[in-house]
C-alpha cells in the first residue's frame, strides 16, 4: 500500500514535469510565429497597439516572457485570454474539460462496452457465423474514421431521422442535454472498440484454453463463472494496458469531433483560439492535454495491478 | 468404461488420441495408469469428466458412474458431476491454478459450486482444507495468490480444491511430473492418506513405475491411444506379459540391480497417431515380433486371471528374454 502511494506520488511529480515541458516547448514555438492577436483590430493606432501589448507583458524579452509564463503554470495560472479580454485562462479551459471528459466517458464506455462484448462473443462463437460477423463488423469499424462516422451521424439524426427523433439526438445550439451525447460519443468511440473487440476476441481465445480455466471446469463451475471470472478476468489483462494509449486517442480525437457537433469542450476552443491567434489559450489547451493524458495512463497503471495481482510497485 | 474412443480432427486428417479404452475402477481402489508421453494418458482421463478439448470429441463408447452414462449427461448435470464425484489434479500446478485469484477463494468456489456446502459451511471450510492438505501458516496463505506459493504448495492446494467436495473418485494425472523431487513423495503420500480417509477411489496417472508399484492396487499400460496390459500390480510387476510393459519395467533402475549395463531403455518413438502402423501398434519396436505382428492387430486377451494383455506372443513364451533383448 505505501508502495503504491509512493509510485503514485512520484508519476504524479513526473507528470507535473512533463506537463510544464510540454508547455515550454509550446510556448517558445508559438513565439517564433510572427503576428499578435491585435492584428486584425481596426482603428489600432500605434500607440494602443504598444498599450495592448504592454498589458499582456508582451513587450517585455522573450526570456522574461518565459519566466513569467512558467512561473504562472507552476501556479495554476494560464494567465488571460488575448481575445476575450480579461477572460481567466485556467477556469474557462477546467469547464470546457469538463464537457470533453464528459463526451470522452461515454466514449470510453461505447469502446470499452461494446469492444468487450463483441470480443468475448466472438470468442466464444469462434468460426461460427456470429464470429465471422462480429469480427468483420469489427475490422470495418476500425477502418472508418471516426469524423466519417460523425458525419454520417449527423447525417442520419441531424436529417433522415430529424423528424422521428424530433431533432433530439442533433446538436441544437447549447450545449448540456444528456441526449445530445450519445452520436459524438458513438462516433468517437466506435473505431477503437473495434481495436478492443479485435485484442479482447484474441485474448480471451488464449484464455479459454489454459490450464486453469480447464481447472475452472473441472471443478463444476457454472459455465457463466467459468467465463467471467477465470477467462474474461485473465483476457482483460493485455486489455488494459492499450487503454492508455486509446485514451489518448480518444483525447486527440475530440478535437475534431468536438468541431464537427460544435461541442464547446476543450477541442473546440483549441481550434478557435488558433484562428483567433490567442496563443495564451492555445498553450494552456496543450497544458491541459499533456496533463490529462500523464493523468489518464496514471490511473489505468493504478488499476493494472488490481487485475493482475502479480504486479506490485 | 466401456470402448471408449477419442477423436480429434485436425486439418489433415483425424488423430485416434484413445481408441478402443475399456476398464473399470472399483470404490476405495488405486488404479495406475502408465505409458509414454502421447500414449492417451490424458485424454482418457478427460473423457471421465466430459472435458476433451476442441479439436477432440469423445466418438464411441460409453462411460458409466454407477448406473448414469457421463457421455449422456445434460450440461447441467455433468457440471454438479464434476469436482462433486470426479475430482482431477492437473500435470502443472504452475499453470493449473488462476493466477489473478486468491487461493482461499479458489479453493472455495469449487464447494460453492455444488450443493454439497452452504456458501457460509464452504468460507468456514476452506482453511481447514488447506490445513488438511498440510500448507504450513494455512490461515495467514488463505488470502496469498498462487504467484506467492511454491510448486509443492500449489499442487496442495489443488488437491485441497479436489477432495474439497469429497469425491468418489480423484484423478491424478501426473501429479508431481513438474515438482522438486524433493516434495514428490510427500504429495503422493497426501494423495494416498487423503484418499483412505475419503474412501475415494483414484487413478493415477504417471510414469514411474516404482510409484505404480508402493501404490496401486491395479495397473493399465497403454500405448498408441490402446490399453496393451491391465492387471493386479504384483502380478504385472512379477510377470509382465505384453513386451512393451515388459521393457517399462526392465528400463526402471532397481536397487537389486547389480550391472548397470542391463538396464534396456525402449529404442525407437512411439507412433504417430495420425499414420498408425498395420498389425500391433508396438511392432516397430518389439523385440519378439513374429509375422503375424505386423499385419493383425492382437486382442487384449485374458492371460491369467484378471490379466490381460494385447500381444499375439506374450512374455511367458519367451525363453531368454533378456538375450533377445540385447540383440
Ligand atoms: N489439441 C490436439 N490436437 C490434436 N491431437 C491432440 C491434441 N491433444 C492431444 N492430441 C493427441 O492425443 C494424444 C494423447 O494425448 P495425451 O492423452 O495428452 O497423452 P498422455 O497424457 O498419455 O501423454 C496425443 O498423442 C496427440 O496425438
Ligand atoms: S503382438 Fe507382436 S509386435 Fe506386438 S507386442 Fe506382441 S510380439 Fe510385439
Ligand atoms: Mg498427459
Amino acid at each position: 500500500m505505501r508502495g503504491t502511494l509512493l509510485y503514485i506520488g512520484q508519476r504524479l511529480v513526473l507528470i507535473a514535469v512533463t506537463t510544464v515541458l510540454v508547455s515550454s516547448i509550446v510556448f517558445l514555438l508559438l513565439h517564433q510565429i510572427p503576428g499578435n492577436a491585435f492584428l486584425n483590430e481596426t482603428r489600432q493606432t500605434p500607440q494602443a497597439l504598444a498599450a495592448e501589448l504592454h498589458r499582456y507583458g508582451l513587450d517585455l524579452p522573450l526570456q522574461s516572457q518565459y519566466v513569467n509564463w512558467v512561473q504562472g503554470v507552476l501556479h495554476g495560472n494560464l494567465g488571460e485570454s488575448l481575445v476575450n479580454r480579461q477572460v481567466k485562462i485556467t477556469p474557462l479551459l477546467v469547464r470546457e474539460t469538463s464537457v470533453s471528459a464528459t463526451v470522452g466517458f461515454f466514449a470510453l464506455l461505447v469502446t470499452v462496452g461494446l469492444g468487450l462484448l463483441l470480443g468475448v462473443v466472438a470468442a466464444l462463437r469462434q468460426n461460427t457465423w456470429i464470429d465471422y460477423l462480429a469480427s468483420s463488423t469489427a475490422v470495418v469499424g476500425y477502418s472508418i474514421p471516426s469524423f466519417v462516422i460523425a458525419i454520417f451521424g449527423l447525417l442520419v439524426f441531424g436529417h433522415y431521422l430529424y423528424l422521428w427523433t424530433q431533432g433530439t439526438f442533433y446538436y441544437v445550439p447549447g450545449w448540456g442535454k444528456l441526449e445530445q451525447i450519445p452520436v459524438p460519443a458513438l462516433a468517437l468511440g466506435l473505431p477503437y472498440a473495434s481495436y478492443v473487440a479485435r485484442l479482447t476476441r484474441a485474448s480471451m481465445l488464449e484464455t479459454i484454453r489454459t490450464d486453469y480455466v480447464r481447472t475452472a471446469w473441472a471443478k463444476g463451475l457454472k459455465a457463466r463463472v467459468v467465463v467471467v471470472r477465470h477467462a474474461l478476468r485473465n483476457a482483460l489483462i493485455p486489455v488494459v494496458t492499450i487503454l492508455g494509449p486509446l485514451i489518448t486517442g480518444i483525447i486527440t480525437g475530440s478535437v475534431v469531433i468536438e468541431n464537427i457537433f460544435g461541442i464547446p469542450g476543450l477541442g473546440k476552443e483549441f481550434v478557435t483560439s488558433i484562428l483567433a491567434r490567442d496563443y495564451n489559450i492555445v498553450i494552456g489547451v496543450f497544458t491541459f492535454y499533456a496533463a490529462l493524458v500523464g493523468l489518464a495512463n496514471l490511473t489505468v497503471d493504478v488499476i493494472y495491478p488490481i487485475l493482475d495481482p502479480r504486479i506490485r510497485y | 468404461m466401456q470402448d471408449l474412443k477419442v477423436q480429434f480432427f485436425v486439418s489433415g486428417g483425424t488423430v485416434n488420441a484413445v481408441d478402443g479404452v475399456s476398464f473399470e475402477i472399483d470404490r476405495g481402489e488405486i488404479v495406475g495408469i502408465v505409458g509414454e508421453s502421447g500414449s492417451g494418458k490424458t485424454m482418457t482421463a478427460l473423457s471421465l469428466l466430459r472435458l476433451i478439448p476442441e479439436p477432440g470429441r469423445i466418438t464411441n463408447g460409453r462411460i458409466l458412474y454407477g448406473e448414469k452414462d457421463v457421455a449422456q449427461m445434460t450440461d447441467e448435470e455433468i457440471r454438479e458431476f464434476r469436482g462433486n464425484e470426479i475430482a482431477m489434479i492437473f500435470q502443472d500446478p504452475m499453470t493449473s491454478l488462476n493466477p489473478v485469484l486468491r487461493i482461499g477463494f479458489q479453493v472455495e468456489e469449487a464447494m460453492i459450486a455444488h450443493q454439497r456446502f452452504s456458501n457460509k459451511q464452504a468460507k468456514e471450510r476452506v482453511v481447514p482444507m488447506l490445513q488438511r492438505v498440510r500448507i504450513p501458516a494455512a490461515k495467514d496463505r488463505v488470502r496469498d495468490y498462487p504467484h506467492q506459493f511454491s510448486g509443492g504448495m500449489r499442487q496442495r492446494a489443488m488437491i485441497a480444491m479436489g477432495v474439497s467436495n469429497e469425491p468418489s473418485l480423484l484423478i491424478a494425472d501426473e501429479p508431481t511430473t513438474a515438482l522438486d523431487v524433493t516434495v514428490q513423495a510427500s504429495i503422493i503420500e497426501l494423495i494416498r492418506d487423503l484418499s483412505r480417509e475419503l474412501r475415494a477411489s483414484v487413478i493415477l496417472i504417471t510414469h514411474n513405475m516404482a510409484l505404480v508399484a508402493s501404490l496401486c492396487n491395479r495397473v493399465i499400460v497403454m500405448y498408441a491411444g490402446r490399453i496393451v496390459e491391465q492387471g493386479p500390480t504384483r502380478a504385472i510387476f512379477k510377470n509382465p506379459q505384453h513386451p512393451y510393459t515388459w521393457s517399462l519395467l526392465r528400463s526402471m533402475p532397481r536397487v537389486d540391480e547389480k550391472e548397470k549395463e542391463r538396464l534396456i531403455s525402449i529404442k525407437g518413438l512411439p507412433p504417430d497417431l495420425g499414420k498408425m502402423p498395420p498389425g500391433c501398434k508396438f511392432h516397430p519396436r518389439c523385440k519378439f515380433r513374429v509375422d503375424r505382428c505386423f499385419t493383425e492387430e492382437p486382442p487384449l486377451d485374458e492371460v491369467d486371471p484378471g490379466q490381460r494383455a494385447r500381444c499375439w506372443v506374450l512374455m511367458k513364451n519367451i525363453a531368454n528374454p533378456e538375450a533377445q533383448a540385447q540383440t
